[in-house]
């Protein structure tokens, strides 16, 4: 596994990364621990498509995680959130800048870099417990440590029951469930999600939102999570990203410091929802 | 009507009283004279010769049930070898974008060719043996299957592949447990339409000299001016493709249990 | 993913087969009875025949082919559409058309013979069986597939009976109905030769089989490559036109 000790002690960015390091957004989040384990600097994206005039998918992008916290990137389609998100995963590389991940340059994707898709990523070929057993196996677990791994993650999950079901065979929310499961048994330092739970009803949704954050209590990870919904965002995050297109920026972070479970009916919610709602409305 | 309609029970007996009448009219209609029977011999005439044809065989010894097996070994040699080639080539060339490039227009245009026009090509080479017979089942099989697996490997969902990198797949293991896999459902509708193919090839195949196969036996009938026995083959090489059809299907959802049930036509 | 030779590659790999074979023909085989080189194939035919005969044979062959296709395209359209549309009718028309789809089109060839004779119609018979089952099937389909809340929008604009079938239910069962046409089109290239094996004194497939027994084997691989090239031809045709057409809103 790349990511070798989380506890080890930061070494400063390499100024190597270029001179336009600004001071840290340093939010001030009380929870979360202090480490930080996701360093994005100066990160841009252009396309190769892309004419020379028009405008970036993501420009200059500085974001700092720490270890533990829970991350929302917030904004409306086309804003580059999930290229973004793409890019810290190493499945896309950016045009410019740089990121780190425990310290370490991000060049590709796997070590230990859980990802939960929008879309059903599910291997439909293989059951609920054989898709989180893969995961486990992927890492050199033998066969059965991986089989009472999935066992357990799929009951954290509240998935018990349907081990031996095909994904074709579950529901909507049921096959997201399996997905977070199988993403935690990689035993990721991080945990990608990227609108898990766009497809889903509302209702669901907002199960699988309390269901997250239990098991995120459970399990604590660092989590980036990208969403277009604001209440998602406010329900979840430690801190929320705002990010506006044409070029991709930040316009906005703001933290949450509102204990969980949250209730809409909050008004420091409440505030914070005008507050990004205006926010939203860069172009 | 409509509710009728929609019973189960009349699902079933609406078509088998129709085609009842059907064969009752045909067999009046010959009776009457108004239909030739040499050109259409009528339902108890063809009972008949199926009773003769699967007894006695027509020449004495060739029953049916031996034409047919002769002609299920024909077409399952093609078939198989086809997909014995097919499928790894395929495989290679669908995840090498160059490749594929490359070997397009050729794929494209020798699943074009007409199979049947080799048939001179495949006498000189081959001679009027089983070997000219299997090479053109097989040539028609292999290009329809080679498409189909290219297909099926660029066609595979980007996301799956995504997500197991995120897992630290090593490459060939990644081909071995998710590119594969994801093809199967397409590799097998390549491999249902390129049975198709061989049993349309294989009429064609038997017609070079040979007296044994359903492909012979119908057209060999002919020349004794036995439509009779014409039609029993023709029913007989339907009934055969039906079964490998059917057999095919079920061997697909034996490898596949993971697809939706009632989905396998759509792979 | 871009790399400088990707744009040629589909001309490099045809002219890498055609110059393997024709090295293989001239350097391994040697022999013009057995593998003519494709060099060979192309003046044997221009040589050998006069420009006007091969054009004869072209001609000939697709009539029949555009023949058979055009009986099979008016009658697998029509009778799927009204199989799915007129539930009782699909219901007597279904079964007789599942009996006889899986017999191979060559089997009807004697049948073919002993109904219609040894002339044009039973070739074109043959290739009308080829291509009609893949239209038929393709059209019914279509109909029957098409998602109920397509009808219950008509419906509220009070659109029914045979509007809703030509307004509605027919352009909506197009994409099918094009796949359709466009595999009984290819079939129906395919089964040529056998069509013309039927006592054809003209015809691709009478030329090539006739030349193989002159002993002219470069002209029966100039046949076959015209055959798999003006198939393809036809098939992009086809495919252009559908795609300016139906495929304007519709991923075919």
């Amino acid at each position: 596994m790349e990511v070798a000790n989380l506890g080890m002690n930061d070494r400063p960015m390499r100024s190597g990364a270029g001179p336009a390091m600004l001071a840290e957004p340093m939010p001030d989040a009380a929870n979360g621990g202090t480490d930080p384990i996701i360093r994005i600097a100066g990160v841009g994206k252009r396309f190769a498509s892309d004419t020379q005039g028009s405008e970036p998918v993501l420009d200059a992008i500085d974001l700092t995680i720490r270890d533990n916290e829970f991350v929302v990137l917030l904004g409306r389609s086309g804003c580059g959130k999930t290229t973004l998100l793409n890019i810290v995963a190493g499945l896309e590389k950016a045009t410019s800048g740089s990121v780190l991940v425990a310290n370490r340059p991000v060049t590709g994707p796997g070590g230990g870099k859980g990802m939960v898709f929008q879309q059903n990523a599910l291997f439909p070929w293989l059951t609920a417990a054989r898709n989180v057993m893969f995961a486990a196996q992927s890492r050199g677990q033998s066969k059965a440590e991986a089989a009472a791994l999935a066992a357990e993650l799929l009951r954290l999950v509240g998935l018990d029951a349907v081990g031996d079901k095909y994904p074709s065979e579950l529901s909507g929310g049921m096959q997201q469930r399996v997905a977070i499961a199988r993403a935690l048994a990689l035993d990721p330092a991080i945990l990608l999600m990227d609108e898990p739970f766009g497809a889903l009803d509302e209702l669901t949704r907002n199960e699988m939102q309390d269901e997250l954050l239990r098991v995120w209590q459970v399990r604590r990870k660092t989590v980036l999570f990208v969403t277009h919904s604001i209440w998602e965002a406010l329900m979840l995050a430690d801190r929320i990203v705002v990010l506006a297109p044409r070029p991709g920026r930040i316009v906005l972070e703001r933290s949450v410091d509102q204990p969980r479970p949250r209730s809409r009916t909050n008004p420091g919610l409440l505030a914070l929802h005008e507050a990004i709602w205006q926010a939203l409305q860069a172009r | 009507m409509d509710r009728l309609i929609g019973t189960r029970l009349a699902r079933f007996l609406i078509p088998a009283v129709f085609l009842a009448l059907m064969l009752a009219l045909w067999e009046f209609a010959v009776a009457a004279g108004w239909l030739r029977r040499l050109l259409f011999p009528p339902p108890s005439r063809l009972i008949g010769s199926a009773i003769e044809l699967a007894s006695v065989g027509v020449p004495v010894g060739n029953t049916l049930l031996y034409n047919a097996s002769v002609t299920l070994a024909r077409i399952l040699a093609g078939f198989i070898g086809a997909l014995v080639l097919a499928i790894p080539l395929g495989l290679l060339i669908g995840s090498r974008p160059l490749l594929d490039r490359a070997t397009q227009p050729i794929v494209g245009f020798c699943r074009s060719v007409a199979t049947l026009s080799l048939l001179p090509l495949a006498l000189v080479w081959f001679g009027i043996g089983e070997t000219s017979k299997i090479f053109l089942i097989g040539y028609g099989c292999f290009w329809v299957m080679l498409s189909n697996v290219i297909a099926a490997v660029r066609l595979v969902d980007p996301v799956l592949l995504n997500a197991a990198r995120t897992m630290d797949i090593p490459e060939h293991r990644l081909f071995m447990r998710v590119v594969l896999p994801a093809t199967l459902p397409r590799i097998a509708a390549g491999a249902r339409i390129a049975l198709g193919v061989g049993f349309m090839v294989i009429v064609g195949a038997e017609m070079i000299g040979t007296v044994t196969g359903l492909g012979a036996l119908i057209m060999e009938a002919r020349t004794f001016y036995r439509t009779d026995i014409t039609m029993i083959g023709m029913l007989a090489i339907g009934i055969l493709g039906l079964v490998l059809t059917s057999a095919l299907a079920r061997l697909e959802t034996r490898l596949m249990p993971w697809l939706p049930r009632g989905n396998a036509e759509a792979g | 993913m871009d790399h400088p030779l990707s744009r040629y590659a589909g001309l490099i790999g045809v002219a890498a087969f055609a110059l393997i074979w024709e090295l293989a023909a001239r350097l391994i085989w040697r022999d013009p009875a057995v593998l003519p080189a494709p060099s060979d194939a192309i003046m044997q035919a221009l040589t050998l025949m006069q420009p006007g005969e091969l054009l004869g044979h072209i001609g000939i062959s697709l009539g029949r082919i555009l023949a058979g296709f055009a009986l099979a395209a008016a009658a697998g359209v029509l009778l799927g559409i009204a199989a799915g549309w007129f539930s009782w009718f699909g219901m007597i028309l279904r079964p007789l058309i599942e009996l006889l789809r899986p017999i191979p089109p060559l089997a009807w060839i004697p049948l073919a013979i002993i109904w219609f004779g040894l002339g044009e119609p039973s070739k074109v018979f043959v290739i009308f069986l080829g291509a009609f089952f893949p239209v038929f099937t393709n059209a019914y389909r279509g109909i029957t597939m098409i998602p109920p809340v397509i009808f219950r929008a008509a419906r509220t604009m009070d659109i029914d009976g045979w509007r809703l079938l030509w307004k509605v239910a027919m352009p909506a069962a197009m994409p099918d109905i094009a796949t359709g046409l466009r595999v009984g089109f290819s079939l129906a290239f395919g089964i040529l030769v056998a069509a013309e094996l039927i006592a054809a004194d003209k015809g691709l497939g009478y030329l090539i089989m006739q030349s193989r027994q002159l002993g002219h084997l470069g002209i029966a691989v100039f046949g076959i490559l015209l055959i798999g090239i003006l198939s393809m031809l036809a098939d992009w045709q086809l495919g252009a036109v559908i795609r300016r057409t139906v495929g304007r809103w519709a991923k075919v």
